[in-house]
């Protein structure tokens, strides 16, 4: 349980297709500005396209942050618990108890469901249990769902 | 074994019920404004026509006296017609399962608090209601915000049977859910009735069907508090003294010296300084409010701090003008936190708080288990909630984890190399498990302790940022409910994180498995060892 190489657990790694659909909306957010950027300075001063320049490097760090973001993001199942290992700079690794869980929560927005993956949340009685697994494949995300639920049920231990 | 205390007969309703007609004007300060209006009404023209020489301006401002009489009645009594409606469509009963309650006029709420998942049952009274003799009954359940049912206002002795009934049904649902029994308020009054039939003394209340014994009318009988043992309370000199020694009261008395200083040796204009603080009156005034807001919050909440033990859980009450009577029923506090600040550490006083599911608002004010007390009772407070700590010298290791260092009392000490980026409290971290619990130690000046029952634990957390990651350090977080008591054990050696994370879990799994309330009541004394 550990965020090393070495470490032989079977991490069930999350799907690469998280890393476009992730990459669309940081280039979204890249794009804006770089719009009205470029139509300021068009306007003004020719000084104003260096912004340009700064956004670009902002957005290939965040596509780099990506990638080694979403290779480092996988879970176990045990039988007890699952485990979540997610970040690459602030790591993290949560042990969320199946007796634990009060329920389980599968998203998906627009751009997700175009790449057929979705989000799992589980929610404890907890708010500092942050365990969300991003970028399953929507199946496997219904899979998991149900399996987490019914463990849930049958382990559910009261507060 | 004797029977467990379940009450025979019922006052909870069954059928949707209002409550108590005064409710509307008990909510606000209304009735004061009543009163005042009448007041007002009453007396102002004698006070404008005493001096007539003012006979004119007096009629001018009888005119208006008058305007503002009838607009302060109208608001006051809109917002007693307002409280009225609300009130009538503010229901309660008590269903198969659980407590409801529908409210809302414009936006209907429907809430059930489930009896299996009561967490705490409090009688609230505040001072308006105090003085008429009623109380709010609030019951927290786990789930969600907001999920608590909040009964204002009944009749004082209305709210405390019913919150006694409440508390032995929802233990009686626990025991018929772990017995595998039929879970339902009718088969646990059904069961209490006859065991209490059998009973010689229970006489009158045994015979009679249940559907007669609970249409009997309010204040037919009570149900008696399940017998309680007073464990501690707070001197009030002392709450004092805790309150002096804390530091916005030192500032307080820090500032005009610290000023006195700086005109007199410093020499500087003292005209300048007063115009410069005229100025910021302002900025003045709403810091003495919260400076004022905080003393009294503090003073409020341990006036007259008594603890005590039932059959039902941990009692507490305390409060000056707004009274408070909590119980908390076994094993429902999630964790506990001990702290003790720089300026106590010379009488040796410690604080316990304490985490209870459900506690949304006011958080503070109703997570402390001990406003400030000796160290022997804050071992109480925490044998209380925690009564076998899986070790075999309690005291010893708790003692230990409140003022010892490094790796005193078997604790895994923070690693040397966190000193870099913690240079004054790495020494005092530390964490170690018992066969119950994980205590988690910390702090230079203010002094913590974190206490957390393994099978309390909701779920766990290894982080590491980026410096830590270069040191080989790694943090553990304990994820407990909402509430003041956060247990996190910083700086482990990134080894003993990872060790720590995979035992606590495997601690964490085995403890849910054995919890019940009976172990509890063995442990603290109310029930025999012996018992099944």
């Amino acid at each position: 349980m550990t965020w090393e190489p070495s470490d032989d657990a079977a991490w069930t790694y999350v799907s690469r297709t998280l890393i476009p659909a992730r990459l669309i909306t940081l280039w979204i957010w890249v794009a804006v500005p770089a719009i009205i950027v470029s139509v300021v300075g068009s306007l003004t001063s020719r000084w104003v396209f260096a912004g340009l320049i700064a956004l670009a490097v902002i957005g290939l760090w965040g596509t780099w942050l990506v990638f080694r973001q979403v290779t480092a993001h996988a879970w176990i199942e045990r039988e007890d618990d699952l485990i979540i290992k997610r970040g690459r700079m602030w790591r993290t690794v949560t042990v969320v108890p199946y007796g634990r869980m009060q329920y389980v929560e599968v998203e998906s927005g627009p751009i997700d469901r175009a790449f057929g993956i979705a989000k799992v949340q589980l929610h404890t009685a907890s708010p500092g249990s942050d365990a969300q697994i991003a970028g399953v494949p929507t199946a496997e995300a219904e899979r998991l769902r149900d399996r987490l639920a019914s463990r849930g049920e049958a382990q559910l231990a009261g507060l | 074994m004797t029977a467990p205390q379940v009450p025979a007969v019922y006052r909870a309703p069954r059928e949707w019920t209002r409550l108590h007609p005064v409710s509307p004007l008990l909510g606000g300060w209304a009735v004061f404004g009543v009163i005042g209006s009448i007041a007002l009404y009453n007396y102002a023209p004698q006070w404008t026509g005493v001096d007539p020489e003012l006979q004119a301006s007096a009629h001018w401002l009888m005119g208006s006296l008058g305007w503002v009489v009838a607009a302060v009645a109208l608001i006051v009594g809109a917002s007693i017609g307002l409280g009225f409606l609300q009130w009538r469509v503010n229901q309660y009963r008590l269903s198969d399962e659980a407590i409801e309650q529908r409210k809302g006029m414009v936006f209907k709420q429907h809430k059930q608090a489930r009896l299996d998942r009561v967490q705490a049952v409090d009688v609230v009274q505040p001072l308006l209601a105090r003085i008429f003799g009623f109380a709010a009954l609030k019951i927290e359940v786990a789930g969600g915000e907001n999920s608590g049912v909040s009964l204002e206002f009944v009749r004082l002795g209305d709210a405390e049977a019913l919150r006694n009934e409440l508390l032995a049904l929802a233990a009686g649902v626990k025991r018929a859910k772990a017995e595998g029994r039929e879970a339902t308020v009718d088969a646990i009054v059904e069961e209490a009735s006859t065991a209490q039939g059998a009973d010689a003394g229970a006489g009158h209340v045994a015979d009679g069907s249940l559907r007669d014994l609970i249409s009997q009318p309010a204040g037919y009988s009570e149900t008696a508090a399940a017998p309680e043992q007073e464990i501690y309370r707070v001197p009030l000199n002392r709450l004092l003294m805790s309150i002096v020694l804390s530091w916005p009261f030192l500032w307080i008395l820090a500032i005009p010296v610290l000023a006195g200083v700086a005109v007199f040796a410093l020499n500087l204009d003292v005209g300048r300084i007063l115009s410069a603080a005229g100025a910021s009156l302002f900025t003045v005034v709403p810091a003495a409010f919260a400076l004022f807001g905080f003393f009294w919050n503090e003073l409020s909440r341990g006036f007259g701090f008594i603890a005590a033990l039932s059959e039902d859980g941990i009692r507490l009450r305390h409060g000056m003008l707004e009274t408070r009577r909590q119980t908390v029923p076994p094993g429902r506090v999630q964790a506990v936190q001990l702290r003790q600040s720089l300026l106590w550490r010379k009488h040796d006083w410690w604080r316990v708080s304490i985490n209870v599911a459900g506690y949304q608002d006011d958080q503070e004010a109703v997570s402390t288990l001990l406003p400030v007390g000796s160290r022997q009772e804050a071992l109480t407070a925490l044998w209380l909630v925690l009564p076998d700590l899986g070790d075999p010298d309690p005291a010893g290791t708790v003692s230990r984890a409140l003022s010892g260092t490094g790796a005193d009392g078997g604790f895994t000490p923070a690693t040397t190399r966190a000193r870099l980026f913690d240079p004054w409290q790495w020494r005092h971290r530390g964490v170690r498990a018992t066969d119950r619990a994980l205590l988690i130690r910390r702090g230079w000046l203010v002094r913590d302790v974190f206490v957390v029952p393994h099978e309390r634990t909701q779920s766990l957390a290894m982080t590491q940022g980026p410096l830590q990651r270069v040191r080989g350090v790694a943090d553990v977080t304990v994820h407990s409910t909402n509430g003041p008591v956060k247990p996190v054990a910083r700086h482990l050696d990134r080894a003993d994180a990872e060790a720590l994370l995979a035992s606590q879990a495997q601690r964490a799994a085995e403890g849910r498995k054995r919890q019940t309330p009976e172990q509890w009541m063995t442990a603290v004394g109310l029930r025999e060892a012996t018992h099944e």
